[in-house]
């Protein structure tokens, strides 16, 4: 405990130089405009600035990138807030409760709660990562192959089943991630796979290609597909930032949403998206004030926001202490590592020991960073949207190419961008969730590394993988996450039709209240 | 689960009469099941080519038991699975989520006018960045793609795009040292630097 | 048209020359005793466009017409330019006056971005009042 608290000092001393702040505040600064931009989150920024990696110090990078990381979710909850367009599932009860407060004249109590809410969130998050990290490594060192393989599974389906609204689809998206990592050659025997006599990809499909195609190429022939036109409505951020009485109903809220978020994200089945909403079922039930929910409650903002943040710190508990990622952003940041020659793993915190306490670092001092720079100035991140739509989509296509092209300097990358920008599409199109696929990709082959390794050491007996008692119970719980949804499905015992699949429709553009019942 | 594109106060019609969506959407249904059913094909047919070139893998004599066939073998047959099990799902009428991104109308038919005219301007962008330089490249794409999308004009999208792409390249080429070809006029002028 | 009753068409944009614009629009209608066409539009190609109105800002511009006594018709299309939304306006209308509210722009500013209203100038037939919002103010 007390080794984390001197450990964490020294990661500030390193963090706090000049060079280092001033990437700390270009990664927030980036990370808001592209949380209130549409069409790009954290995730593709930080694929987009894999190239970047070649010249960075990887401490400045990962600065950079824990502020793109923070920084995507103030901008996501601005955007929620005055515009009613939450960019991710997990900010629409932020905006539920958010839009109506700013509805109400109370925008700049809404944006004051989400954002102090985001920080005391965040700070706490981070701090019990510090604290949790080196217990997690220490209990971590001792796991197998065919432990790690069972971690992968569980948050492969974890990914899949659970956060997505159709678990097949999930699984589907799954398995094409699976496939695009298996394409190159195989690190064990040095045998080329799926490569289709091309020699360019023998050594397999770069992950910054990926994921900049699925995310940022996808989307931006998605929103061309079916193009908005017309403004929305932007609530003014009006009214006094945060009286008495909100800071006295904020509080509790802020701190129970930190306690569901923060485990959440840890777990390998986590994301931020279950949290939030009990977190919000919570509030509705806790207040003193029911009759203003759905109408503008405090509390409905102030807790899933602080959720929300809390579960993004919780996240990075697997990703840097089993090297195990839960969301499609960790999983980019798990590509920086390797991109670094750095593995990362239960070993991590004790060869990289500089670096990662730098990171938990920097990310406390980018939390604080947001604070001060979003709370007066949520009004003129507003302000970016006013870029018309046929602008911003090409310029996202124009930094697609560019982070593509940078990785190899080889025109077939874009080539194979653009053809997985239209499976990226299709994805979207047909309600394939993105992030099961990316997840795939990068965490493929490091699970296969891993059976393949238990299976070396047992002789190919298929028993190794369920020799151990946390093996056993992971893959246990994999399992539940598997058939979960088929037996409620089941038990539940009715199909929907078409008529009522057409009902469904009509009702999403309605005032949606059916969340709340979740 | 309903995606936030609920709930937004009236998207400017221009006369405000509210839209009647039930007749676009039956449409859009009845155009998303073949699509559907296509994805799903898809989705097998990559599930059969996974395990069926994954027997060509060639294994070295050296490897034991579990070679590089083994984890292909295995997702191969996790996506024949899921391709199956979609598919009965899709034929007894199950319809995916469509994606609710932030700024999209949920209630547009699919523009596939506009997907073909990015895709080619993009295309046309990657053969031709060796031959006349990333900025010029991606400035006509960035033209084209802006006009697609309905931007005015055409000086102005160009002139946007040409900006942004010289700026972008003099700070990732010259500052940040990516390699990215200027195309000869632009790497001339830059010679000094 | 309809009862020959004379027509003022106006823009309005939620800054100081739009409200300037709308204020002289009312004198001139009931000066006329001619009916107010209002004309708010927006490209709409952003996600947001500061000069569409919607709640609030809209009930206030009802607000204020009705208590002026004028009989006025509010248009809110979107998807084209502001000088062709009027322009169609006036001509659909037969309107016999435009008012429109003059931005204060430097000759720079003009080059590059044009001028809406010089295209309305060029494109109405009807006599067009051009207003300009109090100095200073219009600065954005």
């Amino acid at each position: 405990m007390m080794d984390a608290l001197s450990d964490l000092l020294g990661g500030f001393a390193d963090a706090l130089t000049p060079v280092n702040l001033l990437f700390a505040l270009l990664g927030v600064l980036l990370g808001t405009a592209v949380g209130v931009l549409p069409g790009i989150g954290p995730a593709m920024t930080v694929a987009l600035l894999l190239p970047i990696t070649y010249v960075l110090e990887p401490t400045s990078a990962f600065i950079m990138f824990a502020g793109i990381y923070y920084g995507g979710m103030y901008g996501g909850s601005t955007t929620s807030i005055l515009l009613n367009t939450p960019g991710e599932s997990s900010s629409i009860m932020t905006a539920l409760e958010g839009n109506q407060m700013a509805k109400a004249g109370r925008g700049a109590a809404a944006l004051a709660t989400a954002a102090i809410g985001s920080f005391v969130a965040g700070t706490i998050a981070t701090l019990l990562l510090a604290l949790v990290a080196p217990t997690v490594v220490d209990l971590a060192i001792g796991i197998t192959a065919a432990d790690y393989f069972a971690l992968a599974v569980l948050a492969f389906v974890a990914v899949s089943t659970v956060l997505g609204s159709s678990p097949l689809r999930g699984l589907a998206s799954l398995g094409v991630g699976l496939y695009l990592g298996l394409v190159g050659t195989d690190v064990l025997s040095g045998q080329e796979r799926f490569t289709l006599g091309i020699p360019q990809l023998s050594d397999g499909i770069d992950v910054v290609v990926v994921a900049v195609a699925l995310f940022a190429v996808g989307e931006a022939l998605y929103v061309a597909s079916r193009l908005r036109r017309g403004p929305v409505q932007v609530m003014p951020a009006s009214g006094p930032y945060m009286t008495r009485e909100d800071l006295r109903r904020s509080w509790k809220p802020w701190l129970r949403g930190t306690a569901l978020g923060f485990p959440f994200g840890a777990l390998p089945a986590g994301g931020a998206e279950i949290p939030t909403f009990l977190s919000y079922a919570a509030e509705r039930r806790l207040t003193k004030h029911p009759e203003q929910f759905g109408r503008g409650a405090i509390e409905g903002v102030a807790g899933p926001e602080a959720a929300n943040n809390a579960a993004a710190a919780g996240v990075l508990v697997p990703l840097l202490t089993l090297g195990l990622p839960t969301s499609a952003t960790a999983a980019i940041l798990l590509a920086a590592f390797t991109g670094y020659g750095i593995q990362p793993g239960p070993t991590l915190l004790t060869t990289e020991s500089t670096l990662v306490w730098t990171l938990i670092a920097a990310l406390l001092i980018g939390n604080a960073m947001l604070l001060v720079l979003n709370l007066p100035l949520a009004g003129v991140w507003v302000q970016l949207l006013r870029i018309p739509r046929p602008y911003l989509y090409a310029g996202i296509l124009l930094f697609a190419s560019l982070g593509s092209y940078a990785v190899n300097a080889d025109p077939l990358d874009l080539v194979i961008l653009l053809l997985l920008g239209g499976l990226g599409f299709l994805m979207r199109r047909y309600g394939w969730p993105v992030a099961p696929a990316v997840i795939g990709l990068i965490l493929g082959p490091i699970a296969e590394t891993n059976l393949r390794r238990a299976l070396a050491i047992s002789g190919g007996d298929l028993g190794v993988l369920v020799e151990t008692w946390f093996s056993r119970i992971v893959l246990a719980l994999a399992l539940l996450a598997l058939a979960g949804p088929i037996v409620l499905r089941a038990v539940r015992g009715r199909r929907s039709t078409p008529e009522e699949l057409q009902e469904g429709a009509r009702l999403r553009h309605r005032e949606d209240e059916r969340e709340v019942r979740r | 689960m309903t995606g936030p594109g609920a709930g937004r106060d009236g998207p400017a019609g221009a006369t405000r009469s509210d839209r009647e969506p039930a007749a676009p959407v039956a449409q859009e249904f009845r155009g998303r099941n073949t699509g559907e059913l296509v994805m799903t094909v898809a989705l097998g047919a990559l599930g059969v080519y996974l395990v069926l070139d994954a027997g060509t893998i060639a294994v070295p004599g050296s490897a034991n038991t579990v070679g590089p066939r083994f984890f292909p073998y295995l997702v191969g047959g996790l996506v024949i699975a899921t391709a199956l099990a979609l598919g009965y799902r899709v034929f007894r009428g199950d319809r995916g989520p469509a994606d609710e991104s932030e700024d999209v109308d949920p209630t547009a038919g699919t523009s596939w006018r506009a997907v073909g005219v990015i895709a080619v301007a993009f295309l046309a962008h990657a053969l031709l960045i060796n031959v006349v330089g990333w900025p010029l490249a991606v400035t006509l794409m960035f033209g084209t793609v802006a006009w697609a999308l309905g931007a005015r004009g055409i000086v102005r999208p160009l002139l946007a795009g040409g900006i942004t792409s010289i700026v972008v390249w003099v700070v990732f080429v010259k500052a940040l040292n990516v390699a990215l070809p200027g195309g000869t006029l632009l790497e001339w002028a830059t010679s000094w630097v | 048209m309809t009862g020959a009753q004379p027509v003022v068409v106006v823009g309005v944009v939620p800054t100081p020359r739009g409200r300037a614009a709308l204020e002289h629009a009312v004198l001139e209608a009931q000066r006329r005793s001619a009916r107010l066409v209002v004309v708010n539009s927006s490209r709409g190609d952003a996600l947001v466009d500061e000069e569409f109105l919607f709640g609030d800002r809209l009930r206030q511009l009802h607000a204020d017409l009705t208590v002026s006594g004028v009989p006025f018709e509010v248009r809110q299309p979107v998807g084209r330019d502001v000088a062709e939304e009027l322009a169609d306006a006036a001509a659909d209308t037969d309107a016999d006056l435009l008012v429109i509210g003059l931005r204060r722009r430097s000759a720079v500013g003009k080059l590059l971005m044009g001028s809406a209203a010089q295209r309305i100038l060029l494109d109405v037939d009807c006599p067009i009042l051009a207003v300009k919002g109090p100095p200073g103010e219009d600065a954005r």
